[in-house]
């Protein structure tokens, strides 16, 4: 699903009244909008201004995260409950009882979340949902390694190590506060019927997370050319700070009625580009070309590749992760078996739904480190690719001795 | 345990889900063990979603010992009890207490001919874990892939309960096999001159069924469910 991943986009935060419902309808029944209050009339004596982070929601339930946000009126002078309000301003009965039915109802919901913090950090992030850093341009959210997320040799797969950058694009886009739909665009490609695609993506792994590890992933956008968009990952221990993973993606839009790329309309950058970073990309881009090969040279093939229900999205469109599974279902076992893939460069062509079958090829080169490098294909039955991609694979660590790898499946 | 080469393994697991979790949602998870008969060990849970304190699911699981050399069942001996006893609560705590609940129920065998099945299902390499055994979870996946896309499109699992027999290798190629459960004491009306055995259940838009998960090549079972099934909420 090549378009989910399209949320990786970041948008203007514009609250509007729109957004808070369409967020309201989304996520819950009768939750208080505290990110997006605006005063119930129209004078404009009080205009409150929204977060630039929309406070996350648990459950459809705003939760402020950090001390309680002050609003403030027009002149900049903070008010907190309702009672000095009143003192100040007696004549505006009505509007004031309006405003403090919304501050109680909120402080209500705050009163029902019986969390206390154990830790500074949790204060600020307590349900891992992530937040907005750095001068508002750096989406991070922490997570740890669950027990389900590693592989026979006690470490995160790379399919983990991908559904957190995924993770991390979305909830970047999401907690800016935009209207999220399917396919995250924003309001003026909604309206040209627009969606963001990947159209490339260059993982370097340095050092797989364990089991109880917590990875701290930062995201953020910048500009691509003219027409694309490019995100970065970075992650890293969030205990010790080391470096575990950098990825850099490249997106384009697509029209998904006609299925064809589309340059970036000026409305459309006019929307996102107060967003972007001026940065290089965090992966040096790979400039050799992905070349294409047919059967006579790929040494391992594998057919017959079908989806399976799980695999789908709500579009019915595989998901972008799962292509990886299949060109590493290809690759020879001594390889995954020795080895780990230390990068990998992918280039999507084409998007493949439930009743696809796929075939897997791969050609393994040695590019004279002690590196090994193989060439992927992921094809349709009838030739058209999928996707091409480059892996490279470095000789495991020594394997942790003892018997930790039975980790019993029920510790009692 | 360890030491005499024992390992736990799954016997019957049953989840029952009444509202399913959405993105962003935050749920709690209580989960404890207890004793169970002389040769297992049962693990229960609880979630619950965090915002409202509403129960959304429950699961109960049986566990039996096994020599992992011989791949017998083994009783719990009195050192292992100990050793583990410690860490569960010491009333008896259920997640399911009330009578005659469905956790308990018999699961019938599916016997041919079937209505549905997916045939030549095979492990992935992302199914094995570290023992480079079919992962249990993986198991599930399996026994949906032979249900009617006309349920799965429009029905939601509010049921599931597996009954563990065999293990399965990376090797092996299973087939996944599904079939209307009738319940007992339905009715029976003839259609055309063939009978169609109806379940009360079709009133409330609910629908049950057996499930069977072989081998491909000699049609050992590996295990055998239930599932319930409830219409999406809008």
């Amino acid at each position: 699903m090549v378009a989910t991943a399209a949320t990786s986009s970041f948008f203007p935060v514009t609250p509007s009244p729109d957004s808070s419902d369409s967020k309201k309808k989304r996520l819950g029944n009768g939750s208080i909008n505290l990110g997006g209050i605006k005063s119930k009339t129209s004078s404009g004596n009080l205009q409150v201004k929204a977060n630039a982070q929309a406070p996350p929601k648990i459950n459809g339930t705003k939760v402020v995260t950090p001390p309680a946000e002050v609003c403030k009126n027009e002149d900049g002078v903070s008010f907190h409950p309702p009672r000095t309000f009143i003192n100040q301003l007696p004549d505006w009965s009505m509007l004031l009882a309006a405003i403090t039915t919304v501050f109680l109802a909120a402080e209500k919901q705050w009163m029902m979340l019986d969390w206390k913090p154990k830790r500074p950090d949790m204060l600020i992030d307590p349900f891992g949902i992530g937040k907005i850093v750095q001068d508002g341009l750096v989406f991070r959210q922490n997570f740890s390694i669950r027990s389900y997320e590693i592989g026979a040799d006690q470490t995160a797969s790379i399919e983990t190590v991908m559904n957190h950058l995924q993770e991390t694009a979305l909830n970047h886009v999401g907690s800016a506060g935009l209207l999220v739909d399917g396919f995250g665009s924003t309001p003026e490609m909604c309206k040209k019927n627009l969606i963001w695609v990947v159209t490339r993506m260059q993982v370097v792994v340095d050092r797989y997370p364990t089991w109880g590890n917590v990875a701290q992933v930062d995201t953020w956008v910048s500009a691509s050319g003219k027409n694309c968009m490019r995100r970065d990952w970075l992650v890293r221990d969030s205990k010790t700070g080391e470096v575990l993973t950098r990825a850099s993606s490249i997106w384009v839009m697509m029209n998904k009625v006609t299925r064809r790329l589309s340059k970036m309309p000026e409305e459309v950058r006019g929307e996102i580009e107060p967003y972007f970073m001026n940065s290089e990309p965090v992966v040096a881009e790979d400039g050799r070309k992905l070349v294409k090969f047919d059967d006579s040279s790929a040494e391992f093939v594998r057919k017959g590749l079908t989806p399976r229900w799980s695999d789908l999205d709500v579009n019915q469109h595989v998901n972008n992760v799962k292509y990886i599974g299949w060109i590493l279902e290809s690759a020879p076992l001594p390889i995954l078996e020795t080895r780990e893939l230390s990068s990998m460069t992918l280039e999507y062509r084409r998007e493949c739904g439930r009743d696809s079958v796929l075939q897997s090829l791969t050609a393994v080169s040695d590019n004279g480190t002690d590196e090994i490098e193989c060439q992927h294909l992921l094809r349709l039955e009838d030739g058209s690719e999928v996707m091409r991609g480059r892996t490279q694979w470095r000789p495991k660590n020594a394997k942790i001795s003892g018997n930790v790898g039975q980790i019993p499946a029920d510790t009692a | 345990m360890r030491k005499l080469h024992l390992i736990w393994v799954t016997a019957r697991m049953h989840i029952e889900v009444y509202k399913y979790p959405a993105w962003s949602d935050v749920i709690e998870i209580e989960t404890w063990c207890q004793n169970e008969g002389r040769i297992g060990t049962r693990r229960d849970w609880i979630l619950k979603d965090v915002a409202t304190g509403e129960v959304i699911g429950r699961a109960t699981s049986k566990w039996v010992m096994m020599n992992e050399d011989t791949r017998r069942l083994q009783k719990v001996s009195d050192d292992v009890k100990e050793e583990y006893l410690v860490f569960c609560p010491r009333e008896p705590r259920l997640a399911f207490p009330e009578e005659n609940n469905k956790s308990l129920k018999k699961i019938s065998k599916l016997e041919d001919p079937v209505q549905y099945s997916r045939l030549g299902l095979m492990p992935r390499r992302a199914d094995l874990d570290m023992n480079q055994h079919v992962n249990n979870v993986t198991y599930i996946g399996w026994v949906l892939e032979s249900m009617p896309e006309e349920i799965i499109d429009t029905h939601e699992l509010q049921t599931i309960t597996l009954d563990y027999r065999r293990e399965c290798q990376r090797d092996d190629v299973v087939d996944s096999l599904t079939g209307p459960e009738l319940v007992e004491g339905s009715k029976i009306h003839g259609t055309n001159g063939s009978a169609t055995a109806i379940t009360r259940e079709d009133d409330l838009d609910c629908h049950q069924f057996l499930h069977l998960l072989r081998l491909s090549s000699d049609g050992q079972e590996i295990n055998r469910g239930r599932t319930e099934w409830r219409k999406k909420p809008t």
